[in-house]
């Protein structure tokens, strides 16, 4: 296991304020903006859409007027995996490990260059967090002049997904160590999402430092593989056992029980029941 | 004209006839290049696939051949590891269609990765938890020994017979086989199972998801079984698809009627297997994570519940009492029934594995994917089997693959 | 040497084992991999060194600061600038889209001009000759009155400077584009007798009201919106959004009301009558500041809008009604809002009136909170223009339209064929306007028209000359606020790179072409630049605004507060009617707002296409929102293919079925069906709703009040 020079291991993850959260997208275009995502002439198809960060409409399924809508973005969920022991549902099954689990970050990573898009990983992601290069990546003649050099533009044949904006987390820590600091701060090292989010929904940080936003907004139980304790908080897809790092907030309910899957009565069985495993 | 290559006392249709029908053949092959060409020099743009159905016909196609392929190690390990010697008259035959199988499946690989000039990254970069390796590893060592296991059959050719250093070749190759046969079914056990452990180590996919035996998931056990079950099935099909298209009996029907009966036991035990698998998921390990059975199989307008009927009591139970019990495997036209719904059982095995696992929602709000392959896709997958053809229509002409043939076709 | 068979085969297999030992295969395998991992065709970004620039964005009247990471000097990402008072670190999506604007090659490059149906480059010099020329033609002629102006904003020293050039020519044909804000203004007017605009202090107010207005869906300033309303869910505050379909700001507020559609001034009429007739309304204001026609209100509102009555013509019951007008009266710090959507259209003074009698009734006007009436942006003192006797002559004749609004101006221009100029800024009325069909045929019988623009949209398609503009990002520019925002802030946007193409500033464009016409025209414009200009009439701000970026005019509420004339909603103003017959067209159509597509002057940029959902647009097709039950009774499903109709026009959509629109009616989005060629990103994506739906022109108002148009709707 990988350490950081101050012996601590970071966690860093997500929260987002589904109720704060407008659906307006500007995580998305911060997202392809900062990471150098291209775009195709028509991308209405959501199927092959590289979407890094992704925002879902979910409705509660009531009919007028008592229906109800909520918007969920979705970057990669950097999943530590059963046990969180950094074998992430994707990680485990690359046969070249084109994806790793960075243990001294929580990043699960992945590079291009060494992809050769056989895509189990796309198949072992419950959350569609992982996009393939259908095509070569193309700008309309001039626009390569806006791309930036922090990130390599990918070629085609390969998969790629959110990167918690690692290429930050590595400016950050160059700064850091110019400086003469053992470790960086916690408003240095935000993702292109948090820091556009208009809204102010979306919360960047280290889980495993009680100092930061992040872990004081869903306290993550650490004998529990990070689940929130925090009642109103939850991750998506909990009892696949991902233990996802990106967690959601919210105070209605149906937007909770819609993070998972129950069985009929369970929901009621196990919506106060936080910081215990579901039966 | 080619009469000098045609085996001794065999009789063959005219030359010029075996040609227009290679050639019409090999039409398809062509347009399966071309396909092929247009997915490597294009990329899989060309294809139907999404991010949703990462894993689409082509993989399908790969298991479906492997597994039907199966037939080969299962065959063999019982000729030359169990010794059942009558075995040895429809050996030829299976280790011809594996050879097929594996080097159509490796070709489908090639075609189906991103970046197939980095595929050897799998051996190179291997990452030892992944089935894909395990996989990747096994498969490629499998072709190796099929191919070994093949030459033997190519030097009994008659005119490559009479040299003398392929005559001792192919005559020692024979002798040592048993090894061979014995490494081939211990690799091929191996990554049928890791074709099995590619769907059920996917934890973040319920559907596809098994618990199961220290690093094995349960389906690693159970295609292994069923690919030995059901290839043989598979190849007796292609015997009676020879025998209909030759209008000539190739092989005994003692030696049928044992493959018959060996595969319809393993299919009883993989079926049972299989229905004690399906219920211990239905109703433990789905439902451990918030799904119901019928989650996988409604609200949607293809995969309903008969997908799992049709498998495994169409496919599974029928073709396992046809071939059991006596009068029936014996009786021409159920045992005919049988092996063909036995090999479209494994097929749809297959496909529920890789086709349907993509399909199913796992997130709450997320909507089943369906999916339709473009003609790229099918000439590519139509390609293999052309190829097929002409290998075995090659191979039977020119190669004594049917020991029995003279005997059965005396006049 | 003879090649038997043998030595033949043995060579082979020599050759095969040769081949796999060799270490040529392995450097093959190895250097096609690493190709693969360079394709030349897939970009290598260059490196180099990291600054930041600030600047203001002008992309919609919001007006956010934005912070511009460039390498080497190439701007590569936009970012919400932290330290700005409007958006303090947010940004939308427009806004980090900025750079596909900047480099889109679909860009006018080079001033064009019209040789018959196509377009010829050419000089700048040439260009503003030709227009200088042409103008000097019209105006020596006498028909300088004929000559008009069309901006996209009103406010700041660009759209200053064209309204002073076509106000030196001798005409008072000067319009910006119609928003709500001159709904607000001719409100404001009625009902308080001050010219200025309302300002509504949604970051401090407790309870807010809010008959239809996208509060995030894009209305007014949006990214101070979307603050404002995270900072309500940290205050507890509450916000109420009446409208007819679940919009985002409908899902995000505490309370949806369902109204029926236009019937949003009824509701806060029947409120009034409820805060009147239980003596709740503000009584220090009541004393200072209720002016005439109280009583006449009192009764008027007594005798039309019960609570039943309300409660039959909205849809809400009576209670709901009730309870909802105490508990917006009782609130601390209430506010009531209006403006549809993005707030980008001016809707019916009856409406905004009513609206604003809440606030009057809540005394809320000029507090902490409530709503602040501004008075006009006047920071740019302006030397007196100079007019030649013709100019002072033509000067005389009124404006065509005189209530200044734009849809009124195309109205005429088209009806009697009298412009014989039109300069065109940064707006694109061919698109945006209510019945893109008739403006498009009033501009084409323009004889002489300019555009200013940066992209070749739809009126610039149509222009005689066109003198290409910078983008945002190369351009200098000061951007007051305004827009529903109740704080003064002024930007100035600065050019983070040189310009891309051969354009220019649209201020330096007038300079110009002013100082070729010579005369007083050429004497009113003694800037030798539009910077100089800017920094001359700028005075008191321009040292803040250069200093910081920005100016904080006003951060408090105004001291002082008017008084009410209650006169105009006493006389209980009819509603707007929806075009067309029930018993022909028995659905309504009403637009909605998305904040992901830019629906005003300027097309969506590839990215913000790109996040545009599958149930909206698809392929190439629209899809039109009705609640199922809609669906059901016109025999339509999910993604069918479908023929709307309006009075207006008909267009093929598809179907989307949504729960939370009310059955009956159907909504369509705003701001695609671009025409433009070259931008394959937007071109011939959906249909403009504005094809579908004309002008409704209030007579109270003199503007364009269309919320919606009767519809049908039939599978294609």
């Amino acid at each position: 296991m990988k350490q950081d020079k101050h012996g601590k291991n970071h966690k860093f993850g997500m929260v987002v304020d589904l109720d704060k959260c407008t659906g307006c997208g500007s995580c998305m275009v911060a997202c392809m903006s900062e990471n150098n995502v291209p775009f195709k002439e028509d991308e209405s198809n959501k199927k092959d859409s590289l979407t890094w960060m992704r925002v879902y409409k979910i409705t509660n399924g009531k009919s007028f007027p008592e229906t109800e809508i909520c918007y969920m973005p979705r970057p990669c969920m950097h999943c530590g995996g059963k046990g969180d022991h950094g074998h992430s549902p994707c990680v485990s099954v690359c046969p070249a490990v084109a994806t790793d689990y960075d243990h001294s970050s929580g990043i699960v990573s992945q590079i291009y260059t060494r992809c050769f898009g056989c895509r189990y990983c796309m198949g072992a992601c419950p959350y569609h967090a992982r996009y393939f290069n259908w095509w070569d990546p193309k700008w309309p003649e001039g626009m390569e002049s806006y791309l930036s050099p922090d990130v390599s533009p990918r070629m085609r044949g390969v998969v790629e997904k959110c990167s918690f904006c690692f290429h930050r987390y590595q400016e950050a820590r160059d700064l850091a160590y110019v400086e003469e600091r053992d470790d960086i701060e916690e408003q240095e090292y935000q993702t292109a999402c948090t820091q556009a989010c208009p809204a102010g929904a979306i919360t960047f940080g280290d889980l495993n430092n009680p100092d930061h936003a992040v872990s004081q907004l869903v306290e993550p139980d650490a004998h529990n593989c990070g689940k929130p304790k925090n009642p109103k908080a939850f991750r998506l897809l909990e009892r696949l056992q991902t233990n996802p790092k990106v967690y959601y907030v919210s105070e209605r309910e149906w937007v909770r029980k819609a993070g998972d899957n129950y069985l009929d009565g369970e929901w009621e069985k196990v919506k106060n029941n936080h910081g215990k495993d579901h039966g | 004209m080619d009469s000098a290559l045609i085996p001794e006392g065999a009789k063959r249709c005219p030359f010029p006839v075996f040609a227009l029908g290679l050639a019409a053949v090999g039409v398809v092959v062509l347009w399966g290049v071309y396909a092929m060409g247009l997915c490597w020099f294009k990329g899989l743009n060309q294809t139907n696939m999404n991010d949703y159905y990462g894993f689409a016909l082509w993989i399908w196609a790969d298991l479906a051949v492997i597994a039907i392929g199966g037939g080969a190690f299962f065959t063999g390990l019982l000729r030359y590891v169990f010794g059942i010697d009558e075995l040895k008259n429809i050996v030829n035959l299976t280790v011809v269609i594996g050879f097929i199988c594996y080097s159509s499946a490796l070709l489908i690989l090639a075609i189906d990765i991103g970046q197939p000039l980095r595929g050897w990254f799998i051996f190179w970069h291997a990452n030892v938890h992944s089935m894909l390796t395990e996989v990747a590893f096994c498969l490629s060592l499998y072709f190796s020994v099929l191919t070994i296991e093949f030459i033997p059959l190519i030097l009994e050719n008659r005119q490559v017979d009479k040299v003398p250093f392929f005559h001792n070749l192919g005559h020692n190759m024979h002798g040592v086989m048993a090894i061979f046969a014995a490494t081939g079914a211990f690799l091929s056990c191996f990554h049928q199972g890791s074709l099995g452990g590619v769907a059920g180590v996917m934890y973040g996919r319920p559907f596809a998801y098994r618990e199961g035996f220290l690093v094995w998931p349960w389906t690693f056990f159970l295609f292994t079984w069923s690919a030995a079950a059901y290839g043989p099935c598979f190849t007796l099909t292609v015997l009676k698809m020879f025998e209909k298209i030759t209008k000539k009996k190739l092989v005994k029907d003692n030696v049928v009627h044992l493959l018959a009966k060996i595969s319809g036991w393993m299919i009883t035990t993989y079926i049972i297997a299989k229905i004690i698998d399906t219920i211990y998921w239905a109703t433990v390990t789905a439902p451990s994570q918030g799904f119901k059975f019928m989650d996988f199989y409604s609200n949607n307008s293809f995969y309903g519940v008969w997908i799992l009927v049709l498998e495994i009591a169409v496919c599974g139970i029928v073709p396992a009492v046809l071939l059991t019990k006596k009068s029936f495997r014996e009786n021409p036209k159920l045992l005919l029934t049988a092996i063909i719904l036995g090999t479209i059982g494994v097929c749809l095995n297959r496909w529920v594995m890789v086709l349907q696992i993509m399909a199913v929602p796992v997130m709450s709000f997320d909507t089943w994917a369906l999916y339709i392959p473009s003609w790229q896709e099918v000439a590519t997958t139509v390609l293999p089997v052309a190829y097929g053809v002409i290998l075995i229509a090659l191979a039977y002409r020119y190669l004594p693959v049917f020991p029995q043939e003279r005997e059965l076709n005396a006049d | 040497m003879k090649i038997d068979r043998r030595s033949f085969l043995g060579l082979g297999l020599g050759a095969a084992a040769g081949v796999a030992v060799s270490p040529a295969t392995w450097k093959l395998m190895d250097d096609s991999s690493i190709w693969t991992q360079n394709w030349s065709w897939t970009p290598v970004p260059r490196d180099g060194e990291v600054t930041f620039d600030n600047t203001v964005c002008s992309l919609c009247p919001g007006n956010c600061g934005l912070s511009v990471r460039k390498i080497d000097g190439r701007p590569v990402k936009i970012e919400g600038r932290a330290d700005y008072p409007v958006n303090t670190g947010g940004v939308c999506l427009h806004g980090v889209s900025g750079l596909q604007y900047l480099y889109d090659p679909s860009r006018i490059k080079t001033p064009l001009k019209r040789t018959g149906d196509t377009f010829e480059a050419i000089s700048w010099d040439d260009a503003l000759e030709l227009v200088a020329t042409k103008l000097a033609e019209i105006k020596d002629a006498g028909k300088a009155d004929r000559i008009a102006c069309v901006t996209n904003h009103g406010v700041g020293t660009i759209p200053g400077l064209f309204g002073r050039f076509v106000k030196a020519l001798g005409s008072n044909n000067v319009y910006a584009m119609d928003t709500m804000d001159k709904t607000w203004e001719k409100t404001l007017e009625k009902m308080h007798g001050v010219h200025g605009t309302l300002g509504f202090d949604l970051e401090n107010s407790d309870f807010v009201l809010s008959f239809g207005t996208g509060l995030i869906e894009g209305w007014g300033s949006p990214v101070s919106n979307f603050k404002a309303n995270s900072s309500r869910k940290e205050r507890g505050a509450t916000l109420v959004q009446v409208e007819p379909r679940l919009s985002n700001t409908a899902a995000n507020a505490d309370t949806w009301i369902a109204a029926k559609p236009n019937t949003e001034a009824d509701l806060a009429l029947g409120m009034a009558n409820v805060i009147i007739s239980n003596n709740l309304y503000n009584t220090g204001y009541y004393v200072s500041g209720f002016g005439p026609g109280f009583d006449e209100l009192t009764a008027m509102l007594k005798e039309n809008y019960s609570p039943e009555a309300v409660a039959q013509t909205t849809g809400i019951k009576a209670a709901v009604i009730v309870d909802l007008a105490k508990r917006f009266v009782k609130a601390g710090a209430p506010v009531a809002i209006a403006g549809k959507g993005k707030g980008a259209t001016p809707g019916s003074m009856r409406e905004f009136a009513a609206v604003h009698l809440l606030n009057c009734l809540a005394g809320n006007i000029n507090t902490k909170g409530g709503a602040w009436i501004l008075s006009p942006q006047d920071y740019d003192q302006w030397p007196a223009v100079e007019m030649d006797d013709a100019a002072s002559e033509a000067i005389e004749k009124p404006a065509m339209d005189p209530a200044g609004s734009v849809a009124g101006f195309f109205a005429k221009a088209g009806a009697d064929k009298s412009v014989e100029a039109l300069l065109i800024s940064d707006a694109n009325p061919c698109f945006a306007l209510a019945d893109a069909q008739a403006v498009t045929k009033a501009v084409q019988d323009i004889p002489f028209v300019v555009s200013f623009s940066s992209f070749m949209d739809e009126t610039t398609q149509l222009a005689d000359v066109v003198l290409p503009s910078h983008t945002f990002l190369e351009r200098t520019e000061d951007l007051p606020s305004g827009a529903g925002m109740a704080r003064r802030v002024t930007g100035l946007a600065k050019p983070v790179i040189d310009p891309v193409f051969n354009t220019k500033n649209p201020g330096d464009a007038i300079l110009a072409i002013a100082k070729a016409m010579e005369g007083t025209v050429g004497d009113s414009f003694p800037w030798e630049s539009y910077e100089e200009c800017l920094e001359a009439v700028t005075g008191d701000l321009w040292s803040d605004l250069s200093d910081q970026g920005y100016a904080a005019v006003q951060e408090t509420p105004p001291a002082t507060r008017p008084s009410v004339d209650f006169t105009f909603v006493a006389q209980n103003p009819a509603p707007i009617a929806a075009e067309g017959t029930e018993a022909d067209f028995a659905l309504i159509l009403v637009p909605l707002d998305n904040v992901r597509i830019a629906a005003g002057s300027i097309a969506s940029s590839p990215f913000a296409v790109k996040t545009v959902a599958d149930t909206v647009l698809l392929g190439k097709d629209v899809l039109v929102e009705m609640n199922p039950e809609t669906a059901k009774a016109n025999k339509l499903s999910q993604g069918d293919l479908a023929v709307i109709e309006t009075p207006r026009g008909k267009a093929t959509v598809k179907v989307n079925l949504f729960e939370g629109i009310m059955p009956g009616v159907v909504a369509m989005v705003k701001g695609l069906g671009h025409a433009m060629d070259e931008n394959r990103y937007v071109n011939g994506k959906g249909v403009n709703i504005n094809e579908l739906m004309g002008p409704v022109m209030d007579a109270d108002s003199g503007l364009d009040a269309v919320w919606g148009i009767r519809a049908k709707i039939s599978k294609a």
